[in-house]
């Protein structure tokens, strides 16, 4: 047996034996689907960041589109991406805490009604199932071609190893693989950078052998484009993808925020979605910089690859020693196997508290929807499965990905905007936007053909804006009940403990349950002003080099 | 008001998580140690693998010893 697969069994095994061993400990729902908010900000962080790199997003994909387009790859993880993490934990998280809810739709249904809140719910549980079968195709065909395994087999005991320890433990177990995922995606996959730079004389014989040699474009080695750019300028990038779709899916990705909601108080939640911008800067010199010098090393070692996806794959087949590739395959599949265990807690929970507890089984014990969580959960891995077969054209998988996200998340970003910052918006107004926002966000993109996804996000976030304005402006205002403790307010961060328990009492969550927010000034280097500091910062001087 | 099961204790629930993630990453480290043929990578090669498998065992101990004691404490003994 080859010492890749030793490690990479080694390493399936531990977790399955943790999921186990840690599920003892799980008794109700708060400990089920919230991990009886008990996570730290650093839990917080390595898992928002885990959840947010698989298979699709990340290493494969994202690490094939960096072979292609170059350095502008990384805009996601210099500039969106930690600007979206720190708006989100600053502005967002703070509402929803205060909700005191388990999924981003039950605040939308405590603003605005259960209409709006649905359809939301609706389209990510369809995304989720996409996404998770699209994790375990793309996982199983990593191992296909990595270690030569069989694919079928393979898709079976990722299935039985990331259903078993997110099914018996729900949100604990997740958030500790996704923190282990976090370590060894760290520690195990940055030498390859030190190695390829080591190689190719540093980044700057990068552009040496690129921009002089190859005649490369300048353009390569760009994180903004110029306007002809064919990815889209940066204008657009600015103002569509950066304010409307990241900041969207920070703010209302269930998986995203649900990690957040399970944090042990509101300051361990905003701080480590602040902090998770660390590792999302660093991200880029995981899998989108080897990338960058990537072409020089296969020039060299006289390799050809065919399809920009299989790029990273082949790089580190050829590059590495058994062991350390061992080591490479374990991180990548971390990647797979956290965005799969978060989509598919987060889609349980959106399964039972926004359909099943609402609509279909009213006023049952803890217990009841504690082990009904369990079953969705089974049942959401075994339909995600099933769908394996249907998604094995990954184009297929991203056109849909693609589409439903851009008539989700303009339109959502519209809607939650004025949901927190206009006491005005009231249901009729927040529900024809969001349901025009989509309509034409879909107009944009298969009848007007625009395929720039944020030009669409950015499209269907104003229309749905104006017609959420005047729609409520000529309709009945929003009763008390609506706006109380869920829209901004100068006094805001004093009601947050007493609205907290105010609903959670409601709810027949015990008060105990949800701790109140800690009054005392936390110590220096917990205090989240100077990380999104200096995290800005960093932002702006890594803008100034690569701008 | 609903009938409520009494929740997991919050420090327990992280402590167990600490110890959990300590093993996996230390016997996952040291599975790497031993099956890494360090005698036949080039110099450079050697020493980024010694030092990425070196530091996820370090983690892996240090999160075992917290959250053994953190366990320990939880517990109350």
């Amino acid at each position: 047996m080859s010492s890749n697969l030793v490690i990479t069994a080694v390493y399936l095994v531990l977790m399955f034996a943790a999921g186990l061993f840690f599920s003892k400990n799980i008794k109700n729902t708060s400990d089920y689907f919230l991990a009886a908010r008990s996570a730290p900000w650093f839990w917080i962080m390595g898992s928002v960041w885990a959840t947010n790199i698989g298979f699709l997003h990340g290493y494969l994909a994202h690490g094939g589109a960096a072979y292609e387009w170059g350095l502008i790859q990384a805009n996601f993880e210099w500039f969106q991406g930690p600007f979206g993490y720190i708006m989100a934990g600053i502005f967002f998280i703070a509402f929803y805490w205060r909700a005191g809810i388990f999924t981003v739709p039950q605040f939308l249904e405590r603003r605005y009604g259960p209409g709006i809140s649905s359809i939301y719910s609706f389209a990510w549980l369809i995304l989720f199932l996409v996404t998770i079968a699209a994790e375990l195709y793309l996982g199983g065909m990593f191992l296909k071609n990595i270690l030569g395994l069989p694919f079928w087999p393979t898709v079976f005991v990722l299935t039985a190893v990331v259903g078993t320890y997110t099914l018996m433990g729900g949100l604990g177990a997740a958030i500790m693989m996704e923190f282990v995922q976090f370590v060894i995606m760290m520690l195990g996959t940055m030498p390859l950078l030190f190695i390829l730079l080591n190689m190719v004389g540093g980044f700057a014989g990068i552009k040496d052998v690129l921009l002089t040699q190859w005649g490369v474009s300048a353009q390569y080695f760009t994180v903004l484009p110029d306007i002809h750019h064919p990815y889209g300028p940066a204008p657009w990038i600015i103002l569509g993808q950066c304010f409307v779709t990241t900041l969207g899916w920070c703010a209302g990705h269930q998986s995203m925020v649900q990690r957040n909601l399970g944090a042990r108080s509101i300051y361990d939640s905003k701080l480590g979605y602040v902090a998770a911008a660390v590792p999302k800067t660093l991200g880029a010199f995981l899998y989108i910089v080897p990338m960058i010098a990537a072409p020089i090393v296969f020039s060299r070692l006289g390799i050809f690859v065919e399809k920009s996806d299989a790029a990273y794959g082949k790089l580190i087949l050829n590059l590495l020693p058994q062991g350390m590739l061992g080591l490479f395959i374990a991180g990548l599949l971390s990647a797979g196997l956290s965005s799969i265990s978060s989509v598919l807690n987060s889609s349980s929970t959106m399964v039972i508290k926004d359909f099943y507890e609402r609509f279909l089984v009213k006023g049952k014990s803890d217990r009841h929807y504690f082990l009904a969580g369990r079953v969705a959960t089974f049942g959401i891995i075994a339909a995600s499965l099933l769908l394996v077969p249907v998604v094995l054209k990954v184009y297929l998988i991203m056109w849909l990905e693609q589409v439903l996200l851009a008539m989700v998340l303009g339109p959502f970003m519209g809607v939650l905007i004025l949901a927190i910052f206009w006491k005005r918006a009231n249901t009729a107004g927040s529900l024809a936007g969001f349901l025009t926002g989509g309509a034409f966000a879909v107009f944009l993109q298969q009848i007007i053909g625009i395929q720039i996804f944020f030009q669409i996000g950015f499209g269907s976030f104003a229309v749905t804006l104006a017609v959420t304005i005047v729609v409520s402006l000529l309709t009945k205002p929003p009763g008390r009940e609506k706006v109380d403790g869920l829209t901004w307010d100068s006094d805001f961060m004093a009601k947050v403990g007493d609205v907290v328990a105010e609903r959670a009492e409601a709810n027949g969550t015990p008060v105990h349950v949800i701790p109140r927010p800690r009054a005392v000034r936390p110590v220096w280097y917990l205090n989240i002003k100077y990380w999104a500091t200096a995290v800005l910062l960093v932002q702006i001087v890594l803008l100034f080099f690569f701008g | 008001m609903m009938e409520q099961n009494q929740g997991a204790n919050p420090k327990k629930i992280v402590a167990v998580q600490m110890l959990s993630i300590g093993v996996i990453l230390f016997i996952l480290g040291v599975t790497v140690l031993l099956q890494s043929p360090f005698g036949r990578m080039e110099p450079f090669v050697r020493l980024c693998s010694i030092l990425s498998t070196g530091a996820i065992i370090t983690a892996g101990v240090l999160f075992s010893v917290g959250g053994y004691f953190r366990l320990k404490k939880a517990r109350g003994k």
